[in-house]
């Protein structure tokens, strides 16, 4: 039977290898220097030069314009990651209320409603939507970059699945205690929904984080880039020709840009395994 | 339904009410424009349109771009959920068998989910880059001519490999999380039943594994539609010939590179009805399953 | 009494604050797609200009590149949101040239608000492109360059090759001396401008019915001929002897190639000149664009590349005024001649070109002169250039099938009637939407 456990060791190797080399070789290339990148190719052993590139990246004004460090565009990414993350659950957990807790007219029409954007992921609207953005003056502005993006319908569908499954008994309850809809929301619902909550934060703030086609379209102005965003301007500009392509910087940036999502991730593993599962009821 | 609901309150439609404005505001009305705009001829700059019925449907769609867009984008989705979805359900039933470092092979396994397609692709841009890109050596060293900037085949591998190692980790956590929800009991029975694990797997953990399967069949045939616009993106820009441009990308590249309003919005409302079309067969195997 | 004594208090009182309010500087918006070393000579210039005056503030903003910003300006239009100034590129000119009402042609601008406009002192090669079939310029040229063909000195001496041939002909016999010195001869970006669009112009061809489209949108590409199908035979053939490269579309990746001495000579823009005389750690010299000696005896010039400024309307008087003014400021000689310097780009003006003869720049830098030397070779009748709706469409269409013709998915002649056939039907919907 050895060699059964030894090929699973393999099989699982070779699976850790090949997801996490990549971004291994992206994290050593970016502790070298241009020249040795061009002329040796991509590097497997760290270099000596991480703290002057990353502190040439994160400080000294890179980008098109060369107006903003990728210290600001992960402030910009930051609040997007939060301001996304928070105004989705707070939203979404507002409406699942409602259309759990409450028999009212409109209750059924809304929620098909609200289930509609399932069929309208941003990538069918761009157009219209960025024309709709531009003629509310919100264009590259955070407001205009967050706020089309949380109203989807996957948060709502958390949270309505969780609250289904609360019982019954604990409304009762409630009611009983004279309770009314705003205090069970507050003193009840939402503290048991504690962990359910911090689980779509963090799966949220990966997604926000890391959206790319609507900040791409929507920001013009360097000062807003967020790192996802920033690495693709900042590299074209290495492709535009003209000085030498600094690929180390671009790596270091691949790497500043993967770093708090993959920490959020690995940091919360169990709650965001929890979430991510739970979302497939 | 709750047995135990509230009446008589102001409080749903006030709770509501953020969510049901984002979403007229920001899906439906761009939506209807979308739908209007693919019946007009416009200007870029608005200044003179004419309704012309369907004649953007018939220009831009069904064409030989838009064929080619929609048989790669086919195609692409096919592949890139088949293999995400074999290899990591390989890798998920190799983690549920070790005992020893079983944490760490999970962890190393999972977190390539963090990474944006954009970024990713930029890496295997990078690592693919003709003057320092060891994978293109590698690929050129195995006597294949290998050029992605020029052949459509090798620029659809590119892309392909990258969308699948991002894809890798989100089913290997459904599918960990699958196995590890099948009772021991079940697994014990079948063991006296069936000698072989080969057979034991296809048998029976399989099919146990369906409604996994299928979630995450939707939802990888989601990704490589939509998500994988930001590989493509950074890695080949649907070049060289068309040969790597997905229907969301072309409708990027009509309506935001080449300013023609009607054309991208027509392709547009194709594609919402595509996905409408996926949503429906996602909701039907879904709910099906559901009653298992 | 008290209130009225009080009432006209408040009355001077205001008079007296309005007029220094009113002395606020007007602010023009000038959205531009220059970015990195270009987009920092943008500054300086915005900077010398506001320091000239104190009426106005020009804005500056990368918006993105050229396709970006148009976009941005288009969007920014609908909703009443337009800059004062925006720059639009030249496959965008049809686009914006033929929406008629959103610009103020720079001509009339210039007449009315600024001192005058006098289309006289642009030097020929500039003229024609941005301007109507009356010869009325719309648009100001701004960032105007032409194909030139860079090539490696170095390079040359290993191969034992005197001088750049002047036609393909000539590169043709050379060719086998670089591959025998280890050295791809040739590479090229934007196989579109250079190896078509100027193509056309360098042997007077045709380009489109219509008079390369500038009479009206009607029109027919006629990239289908016998000439152009023959030269791309020949570059694919070159590409399977290893004489020529294709390092993709991006502009950057073939100048890489030349920049890291994979490629003898590379096809690249008169604007193209400041950045390797950065990048590049070998002499390298300009010269003017090859043709073919059996198509035409002596080559015609080419035409501008680049962008141009278009000013927008539906802006006030003031603002208006502003616009003319900073044009009349970057159209002045020495602007012209610092912009020339810094970037490589061609003066547009004859002043600013004596300026830079008299500066005695050519003498130290001979190859800045190239581009505007063959920009002011004798012009032909289909030198002017085109104007050409969906044209960034067009261009994707140009380069997709000559990606298909390299990779031998395609030949010449399948490749260029799908070309035809794709182009007439992006033009057909242009001329449908301007009806």
């Amino acid at each position: 039977m050895n060699w059964r456990i030894l090929s699973t060791h393999l099989i699982l190797t070779i699976g850790a290898i090949f997801l996490t080399l990549p971004v291994w070789v992206a994290f050593a290339s970016s502790t070298h220097t241009a020249e040795t990148i061009l002329r040796e190719g991509l590097q497997l052993f760290p270099g000596g030069h991480f703290f002057e590139n990353y502190n040439t990246v994160l400080f000294v004004e890179g980008g098109v314009m060369k107006k903003v460090t990728a210290l600001q565009m992960t402030g910009n990414s930051l609040l997007l990651g939060l301001g996304f993350s928070i105004g989705k659950v707070v939203i979404s957990m507002l409406a699942a209320y409602a259309i759990v807790y409450f028999r009212f007219r409109l209750a059924v029409p809304l929620f098909w409603v609200i289930f509609m954007t399932l069929l309208l992921p941003l990538e069918v609207r761009i157009i219209p939507s960025y024309k709709v953005v531009a003629d509310l003056g919100l264009l590259d502005t955070q407001a205009g970059l967050i706020i089309p993006l949380i109203a989807s319908a996957t948060g709502t569908f958390f949270f309505r699945q969780f609250f289904r499954s609360v019982p019954d008994e604990i409304l009762e309850a409630a009611r009983l205690d004279n309770a009314n809809a705003w205090r069970f929301f507050i003193d009840i619902l939402v503290p048991l929904s504690k962990t359910m909550i911090a689980a779509i934060l963090i799966i949220m703030f990966v997604v926000g984080w890391n959206q790319y086609l609507w900040p791409l379209i929507m920001t013009t102005k360097e000062e807003n880039y967020t790192l996802v965003i920033g690495i693709k301007q900042i590299y074209q500009i290495l492709n535009e020709g003209g000085e030498l392509p600094q690929y180390q910087k671009a790596f270091a940036l691949t790497i500043l840009a993967t770093l708090p999502p993959v920490l959020v991730v690995l940091v919360f593993q169990k709650w965001f395994v929890k979430g991510l599962v739970e979302s497939e009821k | 339904m709750k047995r135990v609901q509230f009446e008589h309150s102001p409080i749903p439609y006030l709770f509501v009410a953020p969510q049901i404005i984002i979403i007229v505001v920001f899906f439906l009305w761009p939506a209807g424009q979308a739908i209007y705009q693919s019946f007009l001829l416009e200007d870029a700059f608005g200044l003179s349109s004419q309704f012309v019925w369907f004649k953007n449907y018939k220009d831009t769609v069904l064409n030989d771009a838009w064929l080619q867009s929609a048989g790669f984008t086919l195609f692409f989705s096919a592949i890139v959920t088949f293999l995400s979805l074999a290899l990591a359900l390989l890798l998920a039933v190799k983690a549920n068998e070790v005992i020893h470092g079983a944490s760490t092979y999970k962890t190393m396994l999972m977190w390539a989910y963090a990474i944006a397609p954009p970024v990713a692709g930029l890496m295997g841009n990078l690592m693919f880059n003709p003057l320092i890109g060891d994978m293109y050596q590698f690929m050129n060293a195995t006597g294949m001519d290998f050029d992605h900037k020029l052949d459509g085949f090798d620029a659809g591998f590119v892309v392909i490999l990258i969308s699948v190692w991002k894809q890798v980790s989100v089913n290997f956590i459904f599918f960990l999380s699958g196995l590890q929800g099948i009772p021991k009991s079940v697994i014990e029975a079948s063991t006296l039943d069936c000698k072989s694990s080969f057979r034991r797997f296809w048998t029976i953990t399989f099919p146990l594994l369906a409604p996994t399967t299928f979630f995450l069949m939707v939802i990888n045939i989601t990704y490589a539609f939509f998500e994988t616009f930001g590989i493509i993106d950074t890695t080949t820009q649907g070049a060289p010939g068309g040969a790597t441009t997905t229907l969301v990308y072309k409708v990027f590249q009509d309506g935001f590179r080449g300013a023609d309003l009607g054309g991208s919005s027509a392709q547009s409302v194709v594609l919402m009805l595509m996905v409408l079309a996926l949503t429906v067969i996602q909701f039907r195997f879904i709910e099906r399953k559901v009653h298992y | 009494m008290k209130l009225g004594n009080l009432l006209r208090t408040a009355v001077f009182g205001a008079a007296m604050v309005m007029p220094t309010t009113l002395l606020a500087q007007t602010e023009i918006q000038w959205w531009h797609a220059m970015g990195g070393r270009l987009g920092e000579v943008v500054e300086e210039i915005s900077a010398k200009y506001n320091a000239s005056q104190s009426d106005y503030v020009l804005v500056p903003t990368y918006k993105g590149g050229y396709e970006d910003t148009m976009t941005a300006g288009i969007a920014a239009f609908r909703a009443k949101q337009q800059p004062n100034l925006i720059q639009i590129f030249d496959a965008g000119a049809a686009t914006i040239i033929n929406a008629k009402g959103a610009t103020i042609p720079v001509a009339q601008l210039m007449a009315d608000y600024g001192g005058g406009f006098n289309v006289e002192d642009y030097i020929p090669g500039v003229r024609g492109f941005y301007a109507d079939s009356d010869g009325q310029m719309i648009g100001m040229p701004f960032n105007s360059s032409t194909p030139l063909l860079y090539w490696n000195k170095d390079a040359f001496v290993e191969a034992g090759v005197d001088g750049p041939p002047a036609s393909w002909e000539d590169f043709e016999a050379m060719a086998p001396k670089f591959a025998a010195a280890g050295y791809q001869a040739l590479a090229q970006s934007h196989s579109p401008w250079i190896f078509s669009e100027n193509f056309m112009s360098r042997h007077n061809l045709q380009m489109a019915t219509g008079n390369n489209g500038f009479d009206s949108t009607d029109v027919k590409i006629l990239y289908n001929n016998d000439e152009l199908k023959m030269h791309w035979s020949k570059v694919k053939e070159w590409l399977d002897k290893g004489w020529y490269g294709f390092y993709g579309r991006g502009w950057g990746d073939n100048q890489d190639a030349f920049v890291q001495k994979k490629v003898a000579m590379w096809l690249g823009s008169s604007g193209s000149f400041g950045g390797l005389s950065k990048s590049a750690e070998f002499e390298f010299g300009a010269a003017y664009l090859p043709y073919w000696k059996s198509i035409i005896d002596e080559p015609k010039g080419t035409f501008i590349g680049g962008a141009a400024l278009f000013a927008m309307s539906g802006k006030s008087d003031a603002e208006n005024k502003g616009v003319a003014d900073f044009l009349a400021f970057l159209t002045g000689p020495e602007m012209q001649y610092f912009w020339h310097k810094e970037t490589g780009y061609v003066p547009i003006t004859n002043a600013a070109y004596d300026l830079a003869k008299s500066d005695g720049y050519y003498g130290t830098t001979p190859d800045a002169e190239i581009g505007i030397l063959q920009l002011n070779q004798p012009g032909g009748e289909w030198t002017k250039g085109y104007r050409l709706g969906y044209y960034v469409q067009i261009r994707e269409v140009m380069y997709s099938n000559y990606e298909d013709i390299f990779s031998g998915k395609a030949s010449v002649d399948d490749a260029f009637a799908a070309i035809e056939k794709d182009s007439n039907v992006l033009l057909q919907r242009f001329a449908d939407t301007y009806k």
